[in-house]
């Protein structure tokens, strides 16, 4: 179970920043920097820089992301952004608008 | 992998709660709808429709905060405005107004500030028209 966890009906508007792993299933506006994993969950809406140990998209994203090990778009995924990590999946059916950058 | 645990926390995520872990530290305004328990850091205010809690250890500084209840065990800075209960479990520091329909101070609880229940005051403690006594005293006064 996640640790910090955002839920459906939630907005954060502003930074959040935790050494653990974060969920988001509702809305985040700022930033978002987590020290592990970082999911964004069918329906949730992002509009922030990410980064985090690895990333895993399957809702909204508008921001800039930087994983230390790898970004994961999953299919449903729309996100908007560039994306620098060492490894990146685009599944079929996600969308995906920016630059890839996999220079370690 | 980690579709498995994609999935296996939607439930969280579903129930329209939120969590704010004990490793995180949040620099803003949270509000929607669902309950929220914070174990961490929070500068910034919170309105939400749902319980709110600030579990031990955590720290929650703003300039206000408005819930359909309060529970807080951990260190709270800022006004707190609820439409149902607030209540201060022990071990818990708390400085600022509180205002609830019904508010409850557990012993070992640290509390500075005022309560504000929702209730008229009767009228010689101020609650009916502060402002007009004031005057009308002074006017005798003189």
């Amino acid at each position: 179970m996640a640790s910090t966890v955002i839920g459906a009906g939630i907005t954060v508007e502003g930074e959040i920043t935790t050494d653990e792993d974060v969920v988001v299933a509702g809305t985040v506006r700022g930033k978002l920097s987590a020290k592990e994993s970082v999911t964004i969950e069918h329906g949730a809406t992002v509009e922030a820089d990410v980064s985090g140990g690895s990333l895993v998209v399957a809702g909204s994203l508008t921001g800039n992301v930087t994983a230390n090990e790898r970004v994961d778009l999953q299919s449903g995924a729309r996100v908007i952004g560039n994306v620098k990590a060492a490894r990146v999946t685009i599944a079929d059916g996600a969308q995906f608008k920016g630059n890839v950058d996999m220079d370690v | 992998m980690a579709q498995a645990r994609t999935t296996s926390t939607s439930r969280t995520g579903d129930a329209g709660g939120a969590r704010i872990g004990s490793g995180a530290r949040v620099r803003g305004r949270i509000h929607g709808d669902g309950d929220l328990v914070v174990e961490g850091q929070v500068e910034g205010d919170l309105a939400i429709r749902g319980e709110l809690t600030i579990a031990e250890g955590a720290s929650v500084a703003c300039e206000s905060i408005e819930a359909q209840s309060v529970v807080v065990a951990g260190a709270l800075e800022g006004d707190v405005a609820a439409s149902g209960t607030v209540r201060l479990v022990a071990g818990s520091r708390v400085r600022g107004n509180l205002k609830g329909s019904a508010v409850s101070i557990e012993e070992g609880a640290r509390f500075s500030g005022r309560l504000d229940c929702e209730f008229d005051l009767p009228a010689e403690l101020g609650g009916a028209s502060p402002r007009g006594e004031a005057r009308g005293r002074a006017a005798q006064r003189r």
